[in-house]
């Protein structure tokens, strides 16, 4: 049966417009931070109507789509202001799980991701392990039947909001650092666990640092092989740096970055010049396009299984570099009426100096998730060799 | 490495500064210290009983904030403050300079953080008694109390510049964090009316006077981001030697040693500039202000570069405010927008390839290097 693309592009475009609430579009609209409460009302509208997760299998609990399908739903949810599908759960610890799990985890964890009910973060960084995480010390020591973990974690996105962490524990000291590492799963309001904020550049919070005090999980959270626990890492890394949304997100802020600029233009009647910033839009417009086709290309590989090779690396480096580019082009649209107004007496975000926000975020494109210099070594490898 | 970064205005004030940002860099902003520490006395002269200082006196301190990361309204309170109140008359700027240089008058400037002093928010009214005053001022920095606000308006074609007791004026319509860490304030003003006194000056005196402060104002944000830029390195160079990953310190990858090279010079360049830009100044070079626009667009493209190759070697650290790193980071990029953006300063530069924005400027003498 072959499938009819535009009216399926069309039906999700009236779903969108009249599925998605006027607040949480508001939000995505003007650039602001999408939190737990956007995400999770957007999740529970968009399962009800079968699309919980639309890159899993369909036994899975996911919509089956195809590559075409999957891409046509990030385009048209950009376009409308609807939020990205929250990644941690759908796009990082869901495929894992479906991928290594056992059938009891699988009906344990995939539902409340699917339905929105468990919120997950990802708890990989520590403060002595970052780009060379394989050196993670966080450990996991089997003890009455339960597994009992020790350690720090730190740049843990949500976990201030998150009901669940995956994390990586070392279970056993081998010679190789990437072996005796373990994936576990566990949930946030074990007694033991606590939750640190950081002040970020931002000056919104997302980032925390997460204590492990003795904490106690059942035996059976652990994810795959003990001391496997590299390979579903590595797994989940490559989807990271591989998210469907990641392309149709950039362009719609090229859109709203776009606007932004003209109405700056608008306000400043002369007094300011924007033949520079003109210039770089048009580049980033053109990159976005190019971006797309590669993205295309890699979600292709990934769903006929052929190896992914430099495609994760070499596409989160472009869009991350296009993400900062935009926002760059959005503080110097903005800056002189923004700078001063960074946030409010009161801590809600202020329309304009949302976008220096934005841009301070952005730097962290180049960071989190393995940084663009370890993106860099990859690809250098690959034509160099190591 | 301090020989790498030596300082750009050595003597007693930067020291002090400095040892006082050192230690207070770390708590909220309590009392008045900028002038509890009678740096408002540097600019007023003598015999208004200020230390009759330079801009290069100024400097010091500001540079001594910038390097340990403290954020204090000198340039403001200390620069543009009395450098305006010198377009009153003889009697009138005598008796505010002596209370600014004192402390007695709390003054801040009523004009726009984003702004040079010479642009003009607020128009004036001549009323049977006494003016009234209308206008939007955005990002006033409310950082110190303020018992008076100085205020430059436009006054039938003509251009003046108030004093005015804060009370009169009220609380402004919002208050912000700024995103360098200060406290600004938007005002609004809706026929207010003030007294006949309030005009304490008119005429070609204020425009030379507010041309001298936005002179004042650039060389000064200049300074400080020159310091804050030595502070940045000097910082990015502690962590890529402390910070060990697989198993050596970070200082080991080429890519970040050339990177950090790369501020260095990109700092060596801008320190150029602005000890140029001072000696323009102190020669009352007819380009002056076409020197600084060019200063003002170079820095801010030096300076974003340096901020965002400063994040991206720190990693997570990169990101976290309580890091002095990150936080100058925050500075210098703030500091790109303070009295005028690269848009703005490229849009006059542009408009105006010859130079033909001469100011007048006394001699004054400086310890610039
Ligand atoms: C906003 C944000 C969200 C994050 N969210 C999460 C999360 O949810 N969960 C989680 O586990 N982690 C998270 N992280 C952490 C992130 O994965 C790490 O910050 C990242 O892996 C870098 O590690 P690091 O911070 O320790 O920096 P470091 O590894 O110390 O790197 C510092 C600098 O050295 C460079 N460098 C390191 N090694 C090399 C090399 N071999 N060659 C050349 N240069 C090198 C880096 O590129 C970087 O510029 C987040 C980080 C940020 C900023």
């Amino acid at each position: 049966m072959s499938i009819d693309y535009a009216g399926f592009r069309r039906e999700l475009e009236s779903f969108a417009r009249s599925a998605c609430p006027p607040e949480i579009r508001a939000v995505v609209a003007a650039g602001q931070k999408i939190t737990k409460r956007e995400y999770q009302a957007w999740q529970q509208i968009l399962n009800a109507q079968g699309w919980g997760a639309p890159s899993w299998p369909r036994e899975a609990g996911g919509t089956g789509w195809d590559i075409r399908q999957r891409l046509i739903f990030e385009e048209v949810m950009a376009e409308n202001d609807c939020p990205p599908l929250y990644h941690h759960g759908l796009g990082h610890i869901g495929p894992v799980i479906i991928r290594f799990g056992t059938p009891d985890q699988k009906a344990r964890f995939l539902p409340r991701i699917l339905d929105g009910s468990d919120w997950w973060c990802q708890g990989y960084s520590e403060p002595g392990s970052g780009s060379d995480l394989a050196s993670l010390s966080t450990s996991a020591r089997l003890e009455g039947g339960a597994w009992v973990v020790n350690g720090q974690k730190i740049w843990t996105s949500h976990a201030h909001e998150a009901s669940m962490i995956y994390m990586l524990v070392r279970t056993s000291k081998e010679a190789k650092k990437q072996e005796g590492i373990s994936l576990l799963l566990v949930p946030m309001d074990t007694p033991g666990i606590t939750v640190r904020p950081i002040k970020t550049i931002d000056g919104w919070h997302h980032l925390n640092e997460v204590f492990f005090d003795d904490v106690r999980v059942r035996a059976d959270n652990l994810i795959g092989e003990v001391g496997k626990g590299w390979t579903c890492a590595k797994f989940l890394l490559e989807r990271e740096r591989l998210p469907p949304a990641n392309v149709a997100r950039l362009e719609l802020m090229r859109r709203q970055v776009t606007q932004l600029v003209e109405e700056a233009a608008q306000a400043a009647a002369g007094q300011r010049d924007f033949g520079g910033l003109h210039h770089k839009l048009l580049l980033c417009e053109a990159d976005v396009k190019g971006a797309r086709v590669m993205m295309a290309q890699a979600t292709d590989d990934l769903i006929h299984q052929r190896p992914l090779g430099v495609q994760p690396s070499a596409i989160k480096m472009t869009c991350a570099d296009v993400a900062q580019r935009l926002t760059t082009i959005a503080l110097d649209a903005v800056g002189p009426d923004a700078a001063h107004r960074f946030l409010a007496d009161a801590g809600e975000d202020v329309p304009d100096a949302t976008w220096i926000q934005n841009y301070m975020f952005t730097r962290a494109r180049t960071i989190a998730g393995g940084t663009s210099e370890v993106q860099r070594n990859v690809v250098a490898n690959e034509l160099l060799g190591a | 490495m301090s020989a790498s970064f030596p300082s750009l205005f050595p003597g007693m004030l930067l020291d002090a500064a400095g040892r006082y940002a050192e230690d207070h860099v770390a708590q909220e902003i309590q009392g008045d210290p900028v002038r509890e520490l009678g740096w408002t006395a540097t600019l007023v002269p003598e015999e208004a009983g200020g230390a009759g200082g330079t801009l290069s006196d100024l400097a010091s301190i500001v540079e001594g904030l910038a390097t340990h990361g403290l954020q204090l309204p000198v340039v403001e309170t200390c620069a543009v403050v009395p450098l305006l109140l010198q377009a009153a008359g003889a009697e009138t700027a005598h008796r505010w300079l002596e209370a600014v240089a004192e402390g007695s008058a709390r003054i801040a400037p009523m004009t726009a953080l984003s702004a040079t002093p010479e642009h003009l928010a607020v128009a004036a009214r001549h009323l049977d008694i006494g003016y009234e005053l209308s206008g939007v001022v955005q990002g006033v920095d409310l950082t110190l109390p303020a018992t008076h606000y100085l205020v430059p308006v436009q006054m039938d074609g003509d251009d003046a510049i108030f004093l005015v007791d804060a009370e009169r004026v009220g609380a402004p319509k919002a208050r912000y964090r700024t995103m360098e860490g200060r406290l600004g304030a938007d005002f609004t003003l809706e026929r207010l009316a003030v007294p006949e006194s309030a005009c304490i000056a008119r005429g070609a005196a204020v425009r030379e006077a507010r041309a001298k402060a936005t002179d004042a104002a650039l060389l000064l944000t200049a300074a400080d981001t020159v310091a804050a830029l030595a502070t940045l390195i000097r910082q990015t160079v502690i962590h890529l030697k402390e910070r060990r990953q697989f198993g050596v310190a970070l200082s080991s990858f080429q890519v970040l040693r050339h990177r950090v090279a790369d501020m260095y010079v990109k700092y060596l360049g801008a320190k150029g500039l602005v000890i140029h830009c001072f000696h323009e100044y102190e020669q009352n070079a007819a380009d002056l202000r076409r020197t600084l626009r060019l200063a003002k667009v170079s820095l801010a493209e030096s300076a974003r570069a340096c901020a965002e190759s400063a994040i991206q070697m720190h990693g997570g650290m990169g990101v976290s405010e309580e890091v002095l790193a990150t936080r100058t980071a925050q500075r210098l990029i703030a500091s790109e927008f303070r009295y005028g953006d690269r848009l703005m300063h490229v849009a006059r530069l542009l408009a105006q390839p010859q130079s033909d924005e001469r100011v007048s400027l006394s001699n004054q003498t400086g310890s610039v290097r």
